[in-house]
């Protein structure tokens, strides 16, 4: 297990949500490199007792560097970058794909764009491409989401 | 091993326990939305629940006879009538909503995809989830010559 800590992503913005529209960004988030203390209690937060994620000789051994992150990281970026915009509770729809591991050491940044808008009700719903891709460049998922306009 | 479609795993409650969902943040290095506390009534992050569906949740995955050498997370899918609170207990009765393999020269693959519908105390749905997850099994050489499908997925 490594010493490193489990220091903070990006702040939270204080301010209040600008209004979207169509093709604008959210602000990224931009993760510190992944660490094994991470690595650590996401497998306890997720009851997962894959030691692909915990064990270098068990990634070795299927042909892996070393251990990689959990799917739930990726996933859970690229959600907070939607949530910490526009808040937990407009957040309708989700689907995140992931495209390629990470590792120890990578950096994470989110990008998402708004695209259609359209009307549910009294509700407008923005819908918005995602995106997280490390420090290479390398696409590590993609998906699209929809949440209820501020 | 119980991956065919609609085979449905026994009712379970979730209960949304702060100090789980406070190891999830912890390990995100995250929060949120600005000004959320890991409390009861604060709404659950996004990203959270999908780990009934994932390995962490032995009943089910239990079932499929998963070899971690060779299975991947390979995404999800989220829909939400409202956000989850902490504290909450929610009854989920996961399923196999879809099983697909795709045969390649080298590999086979196989395509599991598990939902949960989520209900809180009142019966009312929450959110729906699904998560996919792909085990892969080495072909024996036979000469066929199709070409490989572009296989991804990164965690689990």
């Amino acid at each position: 297990m490594s010493s490193q800590g489990t220091g903070p992503a990006d702040e939270p913005s204080t301010e209040p949500p600008r209004p979207l529209s169509i093709g604008d960004e959210l602000p990224s988030i931009r993760t510190p490199p992944m660490d094994r203390m991470r690595l650590a209690y996401m497998a306890v937060a997720m009851r997962d007792p894959n030691p692909v994620h915990l064990d270098d000789d068990f990634a070795q051994g299927i042909g892996l560097p070393g251990v990689i992150a959990h799917g739930t990281f990726a996933v859970s970026y690229v959600g907070a970058a939607i949530s910490r915009h526009v808040g937990v509770d407009r957040i309708r729809t989700f689907n995140v794909e992931l495209t390629a591991p990470v590792f120890i050491g990578d950096e994470l940044t989110t990008q998402v764009t708004t695209g259609m808008v359209h009307s549910m009700g009294d509700e407008t719903i923005l819908e918005g491409v995602l995106s997280v891709r490390n420090q290479d460049g390398t696409l590590v998922a993609r998906g699209s989401a929809s949440w209820i306009s501020p | 091993m119980g991956a065919t479609i609609g085979f449905r795993f026994p009712e379970q409650s979730v209960y949304l326990d702060p100090t789980r969902i406070d190891e999830y943040v912890t390990a995100l290095g995250i929060t949120p939305e600005p000004g959320w506390q890991c409390a009861v009534g604060q709404p659950v992050p996004p990203g959270f629940l999908m780990y009934v569906t994932t390995y962490g949740a032995d009943p089910v995955h239990g079932e499929f006879d998963i070899d971690f050498r060779n299975t991947v997370y390979g995404g999800m899918k989220c829909e939400f009538r409202r956000a989850a609170r902490i504290g909450e207990t929610l009854r989920v009765s996961p399923y196999v909503s879809d099983v697909s393999v795709k045969t390649t020269r080298s590999k086979t693959l196989t395509f599991i995809e598990v939902t949960c519908e989520y209900f809180d105390e009142a019966g009312e749905l929450v959110a729906t989830e699904s998560s996919s997850t792909i085990q892969t099994a080495v072909n024996a050489p036979s000469g066929d010559d199709s070409v490989d499908h572009d296989v991804q997925g990164g965690g689990s």
